[in-house]
C-alpha cells in the first residue's frame, strides 16, 4: 500500500503488464470491422430471449400456415365434397402470399427491435466500451436477425410445399382459359402460336380481345393484343390451376426469403437511424399495407417513377407467377396487383438493391456516429 | 417473372360454395382491412413488451441484496467482491488476496457505518511521468452541448496503480468528461490518451485494455445476468469468455448469476457492471458514480473491491461527487466545477498544502497563552475555547511549528497539558476551496 507508483514497476506478478505481447491477439481482433462467431451468436441469443418478440414471430410465420392447412386437412378430411383438399393449388398460393405479407411485417419488427435494443435498455455504451468495432456490432446484427426469421419462413413454406406436393388435387388434363375454353398444358410460346392458328374459334373465346390486362390497361375493342399478351395470361392460368412444380416452389421460397430479408434489413437501419423502435415499426407496417398499394395500384401522372421506386413495387413486379393473385386484384394485405406498367429488369433490381444499401448505410452510419 | 395478368383468369373449382368464397375473400381486399387490425395487434404486441420491460427495470429487489449480504463469509457466492480469494484468483494479478469475509479495509465498519473518516494506509502516488505513461492523460480536452461548455480546457493527468476520485457536485461535467475519454462522445478540441495510447486514434487499443461503468450499469433486462456478460465478453474478444465465471464469483454473483437482470436490485447491477468491467482484465477501471443507489453495507463491499483493484496493479478512475466515499477510497483526486479542473494531486498533500492546520491546545492559563502566540507572530489567528485555545497556523505550515507553539508556552511558564492536533477532512478543504470559487468567480 506504501509502494512508489506502480506504473514504473513491473505489475504485480499474477497477470501480464501492459508491455507483455498476451493481449496482442485480443488487440488484433478489435477494431477489425467483420463480427466475430460469437457476437453473431451472443446477439442472436439476445434476441431470442425476447419472449413476446418471438412468440410474435410465430403467430405471423408458422401458426397461419399450420391453422390454415390443418383446417383445410380437416374439412376435406370430414367433408371431402365440399372442401378440395388442402395441397391445391388455389390454397398454396394464398398461403404463400399471407406467408410473405406477413413475413415482411414481422421482418421489419424483429429488424427494428436488432436495431435499437441496444440503444434502449442502454447497452450500447457498454459494448461501444469493449473497443469492439461499431460496424462489427451493426454488422453482427444482420445474420443474427436472419437465422430467427429465415428459418420460421422456412418452416412455414416448407410445410405447405409437402402438404401440396402430397395432399394435391388430382391435376387439371388441360389449362382453363376464359370461358372455360381448355388449352393444353405446358406449351411454350410458339406452341400456344400454332395452337391458335389451329383453333382460331377456341383461340378467340379462351383469348378475347379487350380484356384488361393489369399494368396495361384495357385494351382497344377491337384489337387482338399480341401472342405474347396471351402466353403471359395463359402462363398465369398455368400456375394457377396446376400444383407448382419443384423449381417454382425454389423460385417462391427464394421470393420469400428476398422479402422477407429485405424487410429486415430496412427495419434494422430504419431502427438504428431513428433509434426509435415503435416509430419504425410503424413506419415500416405503414408502408407495407398503405402506401405499397396505393403506389402499386394507381398510376400517378408525372410520378410513375417515383412509383417504381417503392421496393413493394418492386417486389410485386417480381413475385412468381404462381403467387399472382387471381382475378388481377388486391392479395391479403393490399399488395400484388401492379397496375401500373412494369418497369425493367435491370430498374426493378436496383430498386431492390438500393433499398437494401440505402438503408443499411444509414443504419450502419447512424451507429458509428451516435454519442453512446 | 410473369408481370402482366390478366383479372379474367379462370378459377380452379374443386368444389362449390364455402372454401371458394373462403379463398376469393382471401384474394380480396377485404382482408385488407384484417391485416391492418393484425398490424394493430402487433404495435399493441410492441407497447406491452415496452412497458414490461420497464416494469422490469423499476421492479428492484433490494432484499435479494440483503440475503446475499446475510450469507456468511466463507461461502462461494455471496461474500462481497473479495469474499472467495480461491474464486477471484484468475482475475487477480497477484496483489494479496483480502481475508474471506473480513473487510479490507481497516477501520471500515462491516455494516456500513456513518462515522468520520477512518485512517487509511496511505499509498504513495507519485505525479512524476511514468515511463508507460499516464492512466489517463488530457490536455486543453473541451466538450460543448451547444453554448454550455461540459468539459472546459481540462487538463488531467492520473498515475497508474492508484485509486483515483474524479469529484466534484452535480452537474460539473465529470460523466461528460468520461463519455468523452471513452469515445462514447467527441470531444471538440484538445488532446487525450488513456494507458500512453492515443484516443481517439487507437481508441480500441486502449479500449482493449480499459473497463467502464458510465452513468449507470445497465444491461438487458430480459437476460439473465450470465447472459449478458457472455454479450459483453463476445463483444470484447479473446479470453474474455473464459472470465465470466470468476468475475461473477468476485463480486458475488455467482449464485445469482442465472437470474434475470430484471429481478436485480440497484446494487446487484452496480456489481454486475464491475463485474462486467473484470471481463478485458483491465489494467484501468473507470467507475462513474459507483456508490449510487448503494446501502452502506454495499459501500462497504464496493469499497472494498476498489482498493482489492488497485492492490491487484490496476489504476481506478472514480468519479464521484461523495466526498467522503472519495477520501476513503482514494488516493488521488481532481476537482471538477463547471467543466474545469481547479485542483487534483494525492489527498494529503492537497489538504496539507492548501488548507490550514488547526491545532487545541489545552492549558493552564489560555487568555496569555493566545496572547504570547499573537505576540510571536507565528500563528494565522487564535481562539479561546472552553478548554484552552485554538490556533490556527498558516497553509503549508510544517508540524514542526505545533513543537515551536508548545516550547515557547512551556518557556513563557504557562502548563501545557494537551497539544492536539484537528485534521481537515476532504469535505473541509473542497468547501473551503469552493468557497474561494464562490468569491472569486
Amino acid at each position: 500500500m506504501t509502494s512508489p507508483a506502480p506504473a514504473a514497476e513491473p505489475l504485480l506478478s499474477g497477470g501480464p503488464s501492459s508491455a507483455q505481447p498476451v493481449r496482442t491477439p485480443v488487440l488484433r481482433r478489435l477494431g477489425v470491422s467483420m463480427p466475430t462467431w460469437d457476437l453473431i451468436t451472443t446477439k442472436h441469443l439476445e434476441l431470442r430471449k425476447r419472449r413476446g418478440l418471438m412468440i410474435t414471430v410465430l403467430v405471423m410465420t408458422i401458426v397461419p400456415t399450420v391453422l390454415i392447412l390443418g383446417l383445410r386437412l380437416a374439412f376435406h378430411l370430414f367433408d371431402p365434397a365440399h372442401y378440395g383438399p388442402a395441397g391445391a393449388p388455389d390454397v398454396f398460393a394464398a398461403i404463400a402470399n399471407l406467408t410473405a405479407e406477413f413475413g415482411f411485417i414481422i421482418a421489419a419488427v424483429v429488424g427494428a427491435a436488432a436495431g435499437t435494443t441496444d440503444l434502449n435498455d442502454g447497452v450500447f455504451r457498454y459494448l461501444v466500451v469493449t473497443g469492439r468495432s461499431r460496424l462489427a456490432l451493426y454488422l453482427a446484427r444482420i445474420p443474427a436477425g436472419l437465422a430467427i426469421l429465415i428459418p420460421a419462413v422456412a418452416i412455414a413454406f416448407g410445410m405447405l410445399c409437402l402438404v401440396t406436393s402430397y395432399e394435391s388435387a388430382p391435376q387439371p388434363t388441360a389449362v382453363s382459359m376464359n370461358n372455360n375454353i381448355p388449352v393444353p398444358p405446358y406449351l411454350d410460346q410458339a406452341q400456344l402460336q400454332t395452337w391458335t392458328n389451329q383453333h382460331p374459334r377456341q383461340a378467340a373465346q379462351a383469348f378475347p380481345p379487350g380484356q384488361i390486362v393489369d399494368g396495361a390497361g384495357p385494351i382497344a375493342p377491337g384489337t387482338k393484343p399480341g401472342i405474347a399478351l396471351d402466353y403471359a395470361n395463359y402462363l398465369g392460368s398455368e400456375d394457377q390451376q396446376f400444383e407448382p412444380a419443384v423449381n417454382e416452389m425454389a423460385k417462391i421460397g427464394l421470393w420469400l426469403s428476398l422479402e422477407v430479408g429485405i424487410g429486415f434489413l430496412v427495419g434494422l437501419g430504419l431502427g438504428s437511424l431513428t433509434g426509435q423502435r415503435t416509430l419504425s415499426t410503424i413506419l415500416l407496417i405503414g408502408l407495407e399495407i398503405i402506401v405499397t398499394p396505393i403506389l402499386a395500384r394507381t398510376p400517378i401522372p408525372y410520378f410513375l417513377d417515383g412509383q417504381r421506386l417503392d421496393v413493394g413495387v418492386a417486389m410485386d413486379q417480381l413475385r412468381p407467377a404462381g403467387l399472382a393473385p387471381t382475378g388481377g386484384g388486391p392479395l391479403f394485405g393490399g399488395r400484388g396487383s401492379l397496375g401500373i406498367p412494369p418497369m425493367p429488369t435491370w430498374a426493378m433490381i436496383s430498386v431492390i438493391v438500393g433499398w437494401i444499401v440505402v438503408w443499411s448505410v444509414l443504419g450502419a452510419w447512424r451507429m458509428m456516429t451516435r454519442d453512446a | 417473372m410473369n408481370a402482366i395478368h390478366t383479372r379474367a383468369i379462370s378459377h380452379y373449382r374443386p368444389g362449390p360454395a364455402r372454401w371458394e368464397a373462403a379463398t376469393a375473400v382471401a384474394h380480396g381486399g377485404g382482408l385488407h382491412f384484417g391485416v391492418i387490425v393484425l398490424a394493430l395487434l402487433v404495435l399493441g404486441g410492441l407497447g406491452y413488451s415496452v412497458a414490461r420491460t420497464r416494469r422490469g427495470h423499476a421492479r428492484q429487489h433490494d432484499d435479494e441484496w440483503g440475503r446475499q449480504e446475510a450469507t456468511p463469509p466463507g461461502s462461494s457466492g455471496p461474500a462481497g467482491p473479495a469474499g472467495s480469494p480461491r474464486s477471484a484468483e484468475p482475475l487477480q494479478r497477484g496483489g494479496p488476496p483480502a481475508a474471506a469475509g473480513s473487510p479490507a479495509t481497516p477501520g471500515a465498519a462491516p455494516n456500513g457505518d456513518t462515522s468520520p473518516v477512518p485512517p487509511r494506509p496511505a499509498r504513495a502516488v507519485s505525479f512524476d511521468r511514468p515511463t508507460g505513461g499516464w492512466a489517463v492523460e488530457t490536455h486543453g480536452l473541451t466538450k460543448r452541448f451547444g453554448s454550455n461548455v461540459a468539459v472546459n480546457d481540462v487538463d488531467l493527468l492520473v498515475p497508474r496503480g492508484c485509486a483515483f476520485g474524479y469529484l466534484g457536485p452535480n452537474g460539473a461535467g465529470k460523466t461528460t468528461l468520461i463519455r468523452t475519454l471513452l469515445g462514447l462522445t467527441r470531444a471538440d478540441g484538445g488532446t487525450m490518451s488513456l494507458l500512453g495510447i492515443p484516443v481517439p486514434a487507437e481508441r480500441n487499443r486502449a479500449l482493449a485494455r480499459v473497463g467502464a461503468i458510465v452513468d449507470e450499469p445497465l444491461f438487458h433486462p430480459h437476460l439473465t445476468g450470465r447472459d449478458n456478460l457472455r454479450l459483453l465478453a463476445a463483444a470484447r474478444g479473446g479470453d474474455a469468455g473464459q472470465r465470466i465465471g470468476p468475475s461473477l464469483a468476485r463480486v458475488g454473483l455467482a449464485e445469482r448469476a442465472g437470474d434475470k437482470v430484471a429481478r436485480y436490485s440497484l446494487g446487484m447491477r452496480q456489481r454486475l457492471g464491475v463485474a462486467s468491467c473484470l471481463l478485458g482484465d483491465p489494467e484501468l477501471l473507470i467507475l462513474d458514480e459507483p456508490m449510487n443507489g448503494l446501502d452502506p453495507a454495499g459501500m462497504h463491499q464496493m469499497r472494498t473491491m476498489i482498493t482489492d483493484l488497485v492492490d491487484e496493479g490496476r489504476t481506478v478512475v472514480l468519479s464521484s461527487h461523495l466526498l467522503d466515499e472519495v477520501e476513503r477510497t482514494c488516493d488521488a483526486v481532481a476537482i471538477v466545477d463547471r467543466g474545469r479542473v481547479i485542483r487534483q494531486g494525492p489527498i494529503d498533500e492537497l489538504i496539507r498544502g492548501a488548507g490550514t492546520l488547526t491545532v487545541q491546545i489545552d492549558c493552564a492559563d489560555p487568555a496569555r497563552a493566545a496572547r504570547l502566540i499573537d505576540e510571536a507572530g507565528i500563528a494565522a489567528g487564535t481562539s479561546l475555547a472552553e478548554a484552552g485555545i485554538t490556533v490556527t497556523l498558516p497553509a503549508g505550515s510544517s508540524r514542526e511549528l505545533v513543537a515551536d507553539i508548545n516550547r515557547r508556552l512551556v518557556g513563557a511558564g504557562i502548563s501545557v497539558y494537551g497539544l492536539q492536533e484537528i485534521r481537515a477532512s476532504l469535505e473541509d478543504w473542497f468547501l473551503s476551496v469552493t468557497t474561494r470559487l464562490g468569491e472569486n468567480p
